[in-house]
């Protein structure tokens, strides 16, 4: 199989306030044809600029990226006619309306008029825009804008479209349409390469995907795949007097037997089992003689967010005030790429 | 050819965004008639004479102040474009970088130039007299300093990313930039070491031969060197804000 996206020891740092920064610190993809890749992370794992660089925006430091058939550094002009890219921003004309937006994008890649209206329609009717692709894309919805984006994407029928960020800000509805829209595209023969940093995203929507942390790839695998590198069963356990007892319950909880893995944070004490059924009465029994007050206690099987965990010893449920982007301020605030 | 086609389409594309914007137009049609008729009977106080003499000596520095203004401010517009995505959209397409860059220039010359038409049209009824030739040559020169401006604000703004740093260049330029140029306040005024430094500026060529050239003389030392200074000048920079379109960070 021929790889329609390959990179090896991709790097890219920054100069900011702060000194040098390593936004990408050695990262080797191989994406093959026609599938949907993701690359999940928090904010400021580097993500958006790996997909940058990929994309030619961004000139590479060092290593080396090939996109459909050309190196990206030396051959940007044949990367840049074969690859749709929508960023997190979008960048559709907010005063002209839907189809002059994809007249003219059509138009940029060189494709002559009379090609480029009959592909807008054919988007159109993809993406559901037909209805209002007359209005100004300024009175478009969140959902309707993003569709627009990725019609502006795919106007001149690239061979691998990138896309950041594609659900953020759309409210669930909107997302379940894309994905179903996206889903669209790999089964017409559309390689999709996409970042998230939404785990239900990555899980549900990606046939192989990579984790990405701090600059560099942690996991690498299929959605399925990866969790079953955490094998069995995930324990959360929340504790009444967190500050207090966290430590505690984890020291308790450590040496027992039918325990695999356990982290702590926060009066958290997360753990991994082969058999939650069992462990379950076992460690509340524990807990309750060691008179450690539980204030509630979940199980579920693994999530991608386990396996981040696993690889990283941080979650990525938090939100954007959370350790998971706190991680690295400078990253972040360079990331967003605006 | 590829460039000249996209030059073409950037520049219908921000054509087409410039009027779609109402404020933008109600602004950029009264700015310089609001300096016409501020100015011009406070210069008529000032030098004790008629309008039409005063308008003769101060209207084609008005067109070079807003030739300056128009480019200087071009970069405004790339801040609010790179906030919403659309240089990044533009720039992942194959289109010339070098279209990039000045189809959209192009956009607001020829909206600076039907400014400049109203301003003309205007100062005629109150006694500018036309010289078609001076005029025309004006033009050109109005053109290459809206060129250079222009070019050099969007690679500001596309370097600073953020309005506050791509403001405070802006504004650290247009104190000294404007006062010696000479527009308002002629630098005869000055003492020697300002007018020495005047010759730093190229709005000051611009102005000194937008006054030989509205009389209607083409050929004064004044024009030769805004030529001189204007022609190399708008190329260089022109070079130098291509290749900061070609490796925008943002």
């Amino acid at each position: 199989m021929t790889n329609i996206i390959a990179t090896t020891d991709l790097r890219k740092s920054f100069r900011t306030r702060n000194g040098q920064v390593e936004a990408v610190r050695g990262v080797s993809i191989e994406v093959g044809p026609g599938e949907i890749f993701g690359f999940l992370g928090p904010n400021g794992a580097g993500k958006t600029t790996t997909l940058r660089m990929l994309t030619t925006l961004l000139p590479i430091d060092s290593g080396t990226a090939t996109v459909a058939g050309f190196d990206v550094a030396r051959q940007p002009q044949q990367v840049r006619t074969r690859i749709g890219y929508v960023s997190q921003l979008g960048g559709a004309d907010e005063l002209a309306t839907g189809r002059e937006n994809l007249l003219l994008q059509g138009r940029l890649y060189g494709a002559a008029k009379q090609y480029v209206a009959i592909r807008a329609a054919v988007l159109e009717e993809l993406l559901d825009l037909t209805e209002f692709a007359d209005r100004r894309v300024i009175t478009y919805s969140g959902g309707q804008r993003r569709r627009l984006d990725i019609a502006l994407g795919l106007v001149h029928e690239p061979a691998v479209l990138f896309l950041d960020e594609p659900t953020t800000g759309l409210d669930p509805q909107s997302r379940a349409n894309l994905w179903d829209h996206i889903r669209a595209l790999r089964d017409s023969g559309t390689t999709v390469f996409l970042t998230t940093h939404y785990l239900e995203e990555a899980d549900a929507l990606c046939d192989r995907l990579m984790i990405m942390d701090h600059g560099l790839i942690v996991a690498e695998g299929t959605p399925r795949a990866l969790k079953q590198q955490v094998a069995g069963d995930a324990i959360v356990i929340s504790l009444r007097e967190g500050e207090r007892d966290g430590q505690r319950a984890a020291a308790v909880l450590t040496g027992q037997s039918y325990v695999r893995e356990l982290s702590e944070q926060d009066g958290q004490v997360r753990l991994y089992t082969g058999d939650g059924g069992t462990a379950l009465p076992r460690l509340i029994r524990l807990l309750d003689d060691e008179q450690i007050g539980i204030r509630s206690i979940a199980m579920s099987e693994p999530t991608l967010d386990d396996v981040f965990l696993r690889q990283t010893g941080r979650s990525l449920r938090e939100g954007p005030e959370g350790e998971a982007s706190q991680a690295s301020p400078q990253l972040a605030e360079k990331e967003p790429a605006r | 050819m590829k460039t000249v086609r996209d030059i073409g389409l950037l520049f219908q594309r921000m054509l087409v965004q410039l009027l779609r914007n109402p404020v933008w137009l109600v602004v950029g049609f009264s700015t310089p008639i609001l300096y016409l008729a501020l100015f011009t009977p406070l210069l008529r106080q000032l030098a004790g004479q008629p309008s039409a003499v005063v308008l003769d000596e101060f209207l084609p520095g008005i067109l070079s102040l807003l030739a300056f203004s128009t480019g200087v401010s071009a970069g405004f517009s790339t801040i609010f474009e790179l906030k919403g995505g659309v240089i990044e959209r533009l720039r992942v397409t194959p289109a010339s970088r070098f279209a990039i860059l000045i189809g959209p220039i192009a956009a607001s010359m020829l909206m600076m130039f039907v400014f400049d038409a109203v301003v003309v049209a205007v100062g005629v009824g109150f006694g500018f007299s036309v010289h078609p030739g001076g005029l025309l040559l004006l033009a050109v020169f109005l053109g290459l300093l809206m060129i250079l401006t222009s070019a050099f604000s969007v690679a500001i703004a596309l370097l600073t990313r953020e309005i506050s740093g791509f403001a405070a260049v802006v504004n650290g330029i247009n104190l000294p930039v404007l006062l010696l140029a000479g527009v308002l306040i002629p630098m005869s005024f000055g003492p020697a070491w300002l007018r020495v430094l005047a010759h730093f500026n190229p709005l000051y060529y611009l102005v000194q031969s937008s006054r030989v050239l509205g009389a209607g003389t083409l050929t004064g030392t004044a024009v030769w060197e805004a030529a001189a200074v204007l022609v190399p000048l708008c190329a260089l920079t022109l070079a130098w804000a291509t290749s900061v379109v070609r490796k925008a960070v943002s």
